[in-house]
């Protein structure tokens, strides 16, 4: 193709047709290319009937297509129209392999070997990237799908899936009811799924009701008439032909992250969460490049049009004020001195060494999450044993940390450019200290994912926060009363070391060279006693372990292992005694610390094997990461459910909690209810942020869930669930005196019933964080079965009942 | 250097105790010392016409017990006001063990061992009937849990059930090339193994669903509530079917013209049948565990209900006939 599109945009999500409709209505010429049939595939993906939030709700829209929450079919039959109308010029079915060629004349390669030629280009290809394909002759064939929606829809067919991971085992299952599987494994087991999925299909193959072909590839599919062909298998012992009437190849998705890079666009570090940097006008490191939507960072419809809109202006060479500009005004609103909100930013990046590396849009985004503060001189910001886990800087004024909670007066100052907070963000425990605002305070505080996300993308950020939490930790821990500049040797020779879960940080009679604070994650301390191991201690993040090593030198007394995935500080020994030299004061006063904590430790109560047993069951059950978590003694429960029914009628009519499942050792039941994670997996990949941890440590869900399901997909533990809860719990009264629903009743109906509509959010357990008097479940138990404890009660514990 | 577990909200107790033991029996010393109360005035109190509940102190020990029986009867009220954060359930409850033992001495002192066949002596009958409930009550919540936790070892009910269901399979699939008397003779055990009509269904109908698996076990667990400490139940009699499967199994075992392929396929499918029998007679058992927990309540309560009429019969005849 000769001619040149001055804009050529990939991907028809909502990004993408913002970009083209409005270059349609500005009568750009242009061309938006789209892998799929269809528009806005992640969207068409979504189930059916599936009720798609406008969040965020404060933000405007800006398109020049209609979107508002509705149900999918809707919003995406008003795309189709609205495409139609503005006349945008689709291209359907053409997947862009590379991009090459610079501002003025790129050339976009397809999949099919056609070139398309445009002076701008915008990348909106979302983050889902494109289904491996099956790489053989006829792989684009009809046969061929990549992708199951339904498998009700499909009876008595001959069918073979190609994949051995969680979807093709998903979609096995649930299409051998009604039809005639085989399986098509390229290895002989199936140890990339999930266990519950393994466990599944093995048994499935065992009873015969599934085929599989183990050590398989797919050489070649012909179709041979109208849904009916051929899938040319390569084993180990031939070419082995199969007839079929479908092939569904659920070989996973290529992350986008690749092609991207190839079109010359830099990726700012290594972490799979980094997002390419790109400008406040969305160009990337590649002039004339631009990046829009969830591959730019922003994961949510909205957002993704708005800037679909906006960069169509920016190209044609207007700067409008970013839609967001109203929401960053009316925060500004109440600083002093509040002028515009261009300088209010410029004012921050210059007064805040830290966010200086961040591009404007890195910067903009940061502060639309965040929230400015300006405390009254002396109000206390949070307290020391508080569970939140926002990052602060200071924008002007000062604050004062008081780490002390024997002596109050004890105050370190911190000035305006300063941060604090980054230890409950990095080791996902409480707060190590009080902080009291000082006069004239102005902060800005930011949520956790905003701040996880910079730490991602900004390596800058990222060693900065590193750096001071090593020299606060050790300031706080060790050293206290140094400052940060004579602190620097011991500093520098120490290194983050990260433990899998269940790897040793040393062995008894290993040489002791060096402390390990503990930053993340936790650690059990085991003793060899009469030929068997026995766990002494649980060591959370926030405290350290080794420590006679700095003054002894003596050989470890005992094993140390992770409990979970977990890293530390390592201080060396050397740089540490040159340091003590030099302070005999801290020599002395730490001696003492070091010996009544030997002391305590040498009288705490022995343990048995059976304790031993114990933790170690609780640390495989998630325990180590938990920091509160619901335990039944099986030998009080008498299984009325109460817990259960407690929680169903004091949340919506659901419980969250599955008081029978889970796993049980010794009389101690670990029931399917939420941990409350000091990292959270199930925040990990929330669209709208709604996931938030409350000061007192609970894990909830707020009403900007999207119902998207990450979060039930991201829960290792299994208990979060969707479903739609109901406003009035049935009413005691009536109850008592006409019969009906009983308060408490299990409203699993309602759920499955849920599960088939779409309004449906993710719902698990918040604690009872609303209830006065504490978790609903424990309360009302009426044998005292049910308990609540944190790590720190895990030894207490498994010392027995009393 | 631990972090202290300060901060936390306040109904959280630290160590974890049972109800009977809760607070240091709290509620315990306190009924001690109510009952210490009550026989000291018993004794100390001498009516001119002997104690009767007639008397200045019988009123107030009425009274007493009229009260004691209303926080009693609340308890069933409270366990359901979920939202409640009033004490927790662990604490009512304990109260309630240890107030309706207390309660026997009190409403003895106030009758002054007046007892004949009248409205006043059934009152105190119905009492005491429900305290006995009770008391079963407080022997089965002390003894059966650890006895669930023994047969259970670690697993649950939804995974024997889960097995029970692939075992079946498995017999059936084993039974299927042996000929339609095998076959047949199967499938009729795994038919009596299930109770009345349609639950065969709801079984393969809803494999994976947990829930409606949950709704089986709840209707086993109906049925043998009603038919619990009776004689053995009939309609979900593992033994008379596994009994008679087996043997006729073993039949086909010795009835010689059999290929060896067969034989083995026979011993396979004895194998499975008598594990599954074993899972059947273990999934009973934990059904059977659990009723009796609850089973008792069945008179507890209809007898609280009784004995609130009676005395309520009580209060209005005394003012009445006095
Ligand atoms: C289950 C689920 C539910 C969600 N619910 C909501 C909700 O209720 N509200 C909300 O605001 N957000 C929701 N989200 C998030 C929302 O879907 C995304 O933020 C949004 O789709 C991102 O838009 P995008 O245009 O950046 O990318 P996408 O929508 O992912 O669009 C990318 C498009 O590019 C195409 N493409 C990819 N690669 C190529 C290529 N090489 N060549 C050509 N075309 C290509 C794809 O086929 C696709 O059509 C949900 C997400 C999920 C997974
Ligand atoms: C649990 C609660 C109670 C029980 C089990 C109970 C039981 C009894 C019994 C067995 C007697 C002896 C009857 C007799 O003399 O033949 C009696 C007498 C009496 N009770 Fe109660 N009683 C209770 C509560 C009350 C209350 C609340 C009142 C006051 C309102 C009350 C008032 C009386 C009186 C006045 C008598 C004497 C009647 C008489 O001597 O004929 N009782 N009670
Ligand atoms: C007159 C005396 C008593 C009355 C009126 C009474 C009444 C009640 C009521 C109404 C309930 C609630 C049941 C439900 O709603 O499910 C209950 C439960 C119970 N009662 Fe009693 N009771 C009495 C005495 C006792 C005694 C003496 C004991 C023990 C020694 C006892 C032990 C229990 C137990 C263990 C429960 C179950 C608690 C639970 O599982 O929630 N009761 N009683
Ligand atoms: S929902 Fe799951 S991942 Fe999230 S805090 Fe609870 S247990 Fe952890
Ligand atoms: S409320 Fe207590 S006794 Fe009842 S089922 Fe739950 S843990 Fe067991």
């Amino acid at each position: 193709m000769s001619s040149v599109y001055a804009l050529a945009i990939v991907g028809s999500g909502p990004a993408g047709l913002a970009a083209a409709a409005r270059a349609a209505e500005l009568g750009l010429s242009h061309v938006l290319i789209e892998a799929e049939p269809h528009l806005s595939h992640t969207i068409h993906r979504y189930q059916k009937g599936k009720h798609v939030m406008a969040e965020p709700a404060a933000l405007p829209l800006r398109a020049s297509v209609p979107f508002a929450a509705g149900q999918r079919e809707v919003i995406l039959t008003a795309w189709d129209r609205s495409a139609a109308k503005l006349k945008i010029h689709i291209r359907h079915r053409a997947e862009v392999i590379a991009i090459t060629g610079a501002q003025g004349r790129f050339t976009l390669k397809l999949s099919n070997g056609e070139a398309i030629n445009a002076e701008h280009v915008v990348l909106a290809i979302g983050l889902q990237g494109n289904p491996r394909k099956l790489g053989c002759e006829g792989e684009d064939s009809g046969l061929v799908q990549y992708q199951l929606d339904d498998p009700a829809e499909y009876r008595n067919e001959t069918i073979v899936i190609v994949g051995a991971g969680d979807a093709a085992i998903e979609n096995a299952l649930a299409l051998s009811t009604q039809n005639r599987v085989t399986l098509v494994n390229r290895r002989d087991d199936f140890d990339r799924a999930r266990e519950g999925n393994r466990d599944a299909v093995l048994k499935a193959i065992e009873q015969g009701r599934l085929r599989v072909v183990y050590n398989a590839g797919v050489a070649s599919v012909a179709m041979t008439a109208a849904q009916r062909g051929v899938i040319t298998l390569s084993t180990p012992q031939g070419a082995a032909p199969i007839d079929c009437q479908r092939i569904i190849a659920r070989l996973g998705a290529t992350p986008p992250r690749a092609f991207v890079e190839s079109c010359g666009i830099v990726f700012p570090s290594k972490d799979p969460n980094a997002v390419p940097a790109v400008s406040d006008r969305y160009e990337s490191n590649v002039p004339g490049l631009y990046v829009i939507g969830a591959l730019a960072g922003f994961p949510l419809i909205k957002q993704a049009m708005n800037q679909g809109w906006e960069v169509v202006e920016f190209i044609v060479g207007r700067s409008p004020e970013p839609a967001d500009a109203p929401l960053l005004a009316s925060k500004f609103e109440r600083l002093p001195g509040y002028r515009s909100v261009p300088a209010t930013i410029a004012q921050i990046q210059s007064g805040i060494p830290v966010l200086a590396p961040l591009t404007p849009l890195q910067l903009r985004e940061f502060l639309l999450d965040s929230a400015l503060r300006t405390p009254r001189a002396g109000e206390v910001i949070f307290s020391r044993n508080d569970y939140s886990d926002s990052f602060f800087s200071i924008l002007a004024g000062d604050v004062f940390i008081a780490p002390n909670p024997d002596d109050v007066s004890e105050l370190i100052p911190l000035a305006a450019g300063q941060f604090f907070g980054e230890m409950s963000l990095i080791s996902g425990r409480r707060r190590s200290a009080t902080v009291l605002a000082g006069e004239g305070c102005v902060l800005i505080e930011t949520p956790r994912r905003s701040m996880n996300k910079l730490i991602a993308s900004v390596a800058a950020v990222k060693r900065v926060l590193d750096e001071t939490f090593l020299t606060r930790a050790i300031q706080s821990k060790l050293a206290p009363g140094l400052s940060a500049d004579e602190l620097q040797e011991v500093v520098a020779s120490a290194s983050v070391q990260r433990f899998k879960a269940g790897e040793v940080l040393f062995k008894a009679g290993d040489v002791g060279d060096g402390l390990h604070l503990i930053r993340k994650g936790s650690v059990t301390v085991a003793q060899q006693i009469a030929g068997k191991e026995m766990v002494l201690a649980y060591v959370p993040a926030g405290q350290y372990v080794g420590e006679m090593a700095l003054l002894t030198g003596a050989a470890r007394s005992a094993t140390v292992k992770a409990a979970i995935a977990t890293e530390t500080i390592k201080l060396e020994v050397a740089p540490f005694l040159g340091l003590l030299d030099k302070h005999p004061a801290l020599r002395d006063q730490l001696g003492n610390t070091l010996k009544s904590r030997a002391a305590a430790n040498a009288s705490a109560p022995q343990s048995d094997s059976q304790q031993h047993g114990i933790v170690q069951f609780l640390m495989q059950q998630g325990l180590g990461e938990a920091t509160d978590v619901l335990l039944i003694d099986e030998g009080l429960c008498v299984g009325c459910d109460h817990c259960e029914k407690a929680c169903a009628d004091t949340h919506g009519g659901i419980s969250r909690l599955d008081r029978d499942a889970g796993a049980s050792f010794a009389q101690l039941h670990v029931p399917t209810s939420c941990r409350h994670c000091e990292h959270p997996h199930c925040m990990k990949d929330c669209p709208p942020d709604a996931i938030r941890r409350a000061p007192n440590g609970e894990v909830f869900i707020t009403d900007a869930c999207i119902g998207c399901g990450n979060c039930e997909k991201n829960c290792p533990y299994g208990v979060i669930q969707m479903g739609t809860v109901s406003e009035k719990p049935p009413s005691l009264m009536s109850w008592l005196l006409f019969g009906g629903t009983e308060p408490g009743a299990r409203a699993e109906k309602a759920l499955v019933k849920a599960k088939q509509q779409s309004g449906k959010q993710a719902v698990k357990c918040d604690m009872c964080k609303d209830l006065s008097g504490g978790p609903a479940c424990v309360r009302a138990c009426p044998t005292g079965a049910a308990i609540r404890v944190s790590p720190e009660q895990f030894i207490q514990i498994t010392q027995g009942a009393d | 250097m631990s972090q202290p577990t300060a901060h936390r909200k306040p109904s959280r107790e630290s160590a974890h105790t049972g109800f009977m033991r809760h607070r240091g029996f709290r509620w315990a010393k306190f009924a001690l010392l109510l009952c210490i109360a009550c026989i000291a005035a018993y004794v100390w109190h001498e009516p001119l016409d002997g104690p009767s509940g007639g008397s200045w102190l019988g009123y107030t020990l009425g009274g007493i017990a009229l009260a004691l029986v209303v926080f009693l009867a609340w308890l069933g009220v409270r366990k359901r006001r979920y939202g409640s954060s009033l004490g927790t359930l662990k604490g009512w409850t304990s109260a309630h063990v240890y107030l309706g033992l207390a309660l026997v001495l009190i409403a003895t002192l106030h009758s002054g061992f007046q007892f004949g066949l009248n409205i006043h002596t059934l009152a105190y009958t119905l009492m005491v009937l429900v305290v006995v409930s009770g008391i079963y009550g407080i022997v089965v919540y002390a003894k059966l849990p650890q006895e669930i936790a023994r047969l259970r070892t670690g697993s649950t009910r939804d995974a024997w059930i889960e097995e029970l269901l692939d075992l079946n399979d498995e017999a059936l699939k084993l039974a299927e090339p042996m000929g339609p008397d095998v076959h047949r003779k199967v499938v009729g055990s795994i038919e009596k193994v299930q109770i009345g009509g349609g639950l065969r269904r709801q079984l393969y109908g809803s494999k994976k669903q947990k829930r409606s698996l949950e709704q089986f076990s709840d209707a086993l667990q109906q049925r043998l509530k009603a038919l619990i400490d009776s004689a053995p139940p009939e309609t979900f009699n593992p033994s008379a079917t596994q009994q008679s499967t087996v043997m006729f199994m073993a039949g086909q075992l010795g009835s010689g013209d059999k290929s060896a392929l067969d034989l083995q396929r026979l011993q396979q499918l004895l194998d499975v049948i008598g594990r599954r029998n074993a899972l059947v007679t273990r999934i009973n058992r934990d059904i059977a565990l659990h009723a009796r927990l609850q089973v008792w309540l069945l008179l507890h309560v209809p007898l609280t209900f009784a004995l609130i009429a009676a005395l309520i019969a009580h209060i209005v005849s005394v003012f009445f006939y006095w």
